[in-house]
């Protein structure tokens, strides 16, 4: 069945805007990421002009946060402090990140520094916790030898000063107590970097909660959701107004798909250990970046590219 | 430029009147209106006419003007990055070349250029960002693309022609469009000139739901933006809260 967007006129195939939003939401219910990276590609590939894909998107998030924040909830794995924290870091981060973005713009070249930092981020990142999951699952199946604690002497320093900072705090959920500057600095680099990228920032804040905050693994991906569920409504709304980009019948269609994903992955997440769960996040982040490597390195069939500015 | 304004402003008065001198062909489309509603995915305009001799027909049809960013990308090194911008403004959205025999075969070049028969020859004004290519290449770009997609294209075997009198043709409209007013023109060819001409129009119009939530993105852009945004909230914790529940 066809249906003819107002905002990006142009007709599409609704049970195939439907199966995008179901594979997104499952994502989002598993491993607490917005889906944007991947939502965004495939829209575009459908032929949905690249901003009302990136702004319907977001939308669409808002919509799927909610719902899948309403089921982390009811697990119990959203730390409300944690969030807030985060929340008005990445908030501060991202209004410097959109000040240094134009700043690099004028200075030219800006898309392309942003986009191999990023590469290297990510590869680093999924990399580093595809082994740390790897090698715990390994553990886990030989648990006669405990798990070596390995604590470099950077890692001891780094330690010592994160524990003098003032503004101590316990925070219950997670079962962490830390300076409240911690995960205020930690959100203001994750907010600066969506700014600079345009994504939605899960597949990097999750990993962060969880190796750097020391937060249990599905309390960080109900945390992460809960927290997407502001930035990504404050995303929609800006595009809303000033690109006039949001198609509420892309949106409306996308969050229905995604009922069905959310609540099947939320479901399956609240089933599988903490390890299974970062290895399968390890496995997304890995996939993003080698995606992103590839559109870098292979050749395009077409060197030229078009699209429709909106009336 | 004034002083070629004027020159092509004259010669088309001239040809004005030339033309309603030596009509020869009526044509009208079926509609003067094409309503966009929720269920649209492309359809087709039918064109009915009348000749009065026996000759040649070309018939142009041009979509509204559009705005378009053309992008490039370039190899440095072992990648492909993004590698510079083009703004094309003025240009149609949608150009349809349809005619009885191919064109080149109808009318000299001066005849074609004159009447605006050359696809790669529609006018745009093209501003390039960055990039530091020519203007040259981003419009044999723009062509190419605009080819490739089928919206300017040429097509020999678009009109049918009944007993020597009768004209019908049917313009396949895409279902991604341009909504604004749709310019046919036809012209009479016969022995390398244009003895008549006629010409015609319809409107392509959003309608119905569509229209309004158009409407409303655009007068009420923020108050729109934050209506959807909640309205997304409440439909994917609501489904979700529904959904749930029943386990």
């Amino acid at each position: 069945m066809e249906l003819f967007l107002p905002i990006a006129h142009m007709d599409v195939n609704i049970a195939l805007i439907l199966a995008y939003g179901a594979v997104v939401g499952f994502l989002s219910g598993l491993v607490g990421v917005g889906g944007g990276f991947l939502i965004t590609p495939l829209l575009i590939f459908t032929g949905i002009p690249p901003i009302v894909a990136v702004s319907s998107g977001a939308t669409q998030m808002a919509g799927t946060a909610a719902g899948a924040s309403y089921i982390q909830w009811t697990h119990g794995n959203i730390d409300f402090r944690m969030a807030l924290v985060l929340l008005a870091g990445s908030w501060l981060g991202g209004g410097f990140g959109v000040v240094l973005a134009n700043a690099l713009v004028r200075g030219g070249d800006f898309g392309n520094v942003v986009i191999f930092l990023y590469v290297v981020l990510l590869g680093f990142v999924g990399l580093s916790m595809l082994v740390e999951s790897l090698g715990a699952i390994l553990r886990a199946r030989a648990p006669a030898r405990p798990a070596p604690a390995r604590h470099g002497p950077l890692e001891r320093l780094a330690r010592s000063i994160v524990s003098r900072l003032p503004f101590q705090t316990e925070f219950r959920v997670s079962g962490v107590r830390m300076s409240v500057l911690v995960p205020l600095v930690l959100g203001a680099f994750v907010g600066m970097l969506t700014s600079l990228m345009g994504v939605g920032g899960g597949f990097i804040m999750v990993p962060i909660m969880i190796y750097l905050l020391r937060m249990p693994t599905r309390i960080a991906v109900g945390t992460s959701m809960f927290q997407l569920l502001f930035t990504t409504a404050a995303v929609s709304i800006m595009q809303a107004g000033v690109n006039h980009a949001v198609d509420p019948f892309l949106a409306a269609t996308l969050i229905l798909g995604s009922i069905v994903g959310t609540s099947s992955g939320a479901r399956l997440g609240a089933r599988l250990p903490g390890e299974k769960l970062r290895l399968i996040l390890a496995l997304v982040v890995v996939g993003v970046a080698i995606k992103m490597v590839m559109t870098l390195v292979i050749p395009p069939a077409e060197l030229y590219e078009m699209s429709t500015k909106l009336p | 430029m004034k002083r070629r304004l004027r020159i092509a402003g004259l010669a088309l008065a001239l040809f004005a009147v030339h033309a309603r001198a030596a009509d020869g062909i009526v044509l009208e489309p079926e509609t003067d209106h094409v309503d966009i509603t929720t269920t649209y995915s492309g359809t087709d305009v039918r064109i009915h006419g009348a000749i009065d001799v026996a000759a040649d027909l070309i018939i142009k049809i041009t979509g509204p003007a559009q705005e378009v960013t053309l992008s490039r990308e370039v190899q440095r090194g072992p990648f492909w990055i993004g590698g510079g911008k083009a703004e094309v403004s003025g240009a149609p959205s949608l150009v349809y070349l349809y005619a009885t025999k191919p064109i080149a075969s109808l009318l000299p070049p001066a005849e074609r250029a004159r009447h605006g028969l050359e696809l790669e020859a529609v006018e745009l004004s093209i501003e390039p960002q960055a990039g530091g290519i020519s203007e040259d290449r981003w419009r044999r770009a723009f062509f190419r693309l605009k080819e490739r997609e089928g919206m300017y294209r040429e097509d020999d075997r678009a009109i049918r022609i009944t007993r020597g009198r009768l004209v019908m043709s049917d313009i396949n409209l895409p279902a991604e469009i341009e909504f604004g007013t749709y310019r046919i023109e036809a012209l009479l060819v016969r022995g390398g000139k244009v003895i008549g001409r006629d010409a015609g129009q319809f409107e392509v119009r959003q309608v119905g739901i569509g229209r309004w939530v158009w409407g409303a993105a655009h007068l009420h852009a923020w108050l729109f933006g934050v209506v959807c945004t909640l309205a997304a909230m409440v439909l994917g914790f609501g489904l979700n809260a529904a959904t749930h529940r029943r386990r």
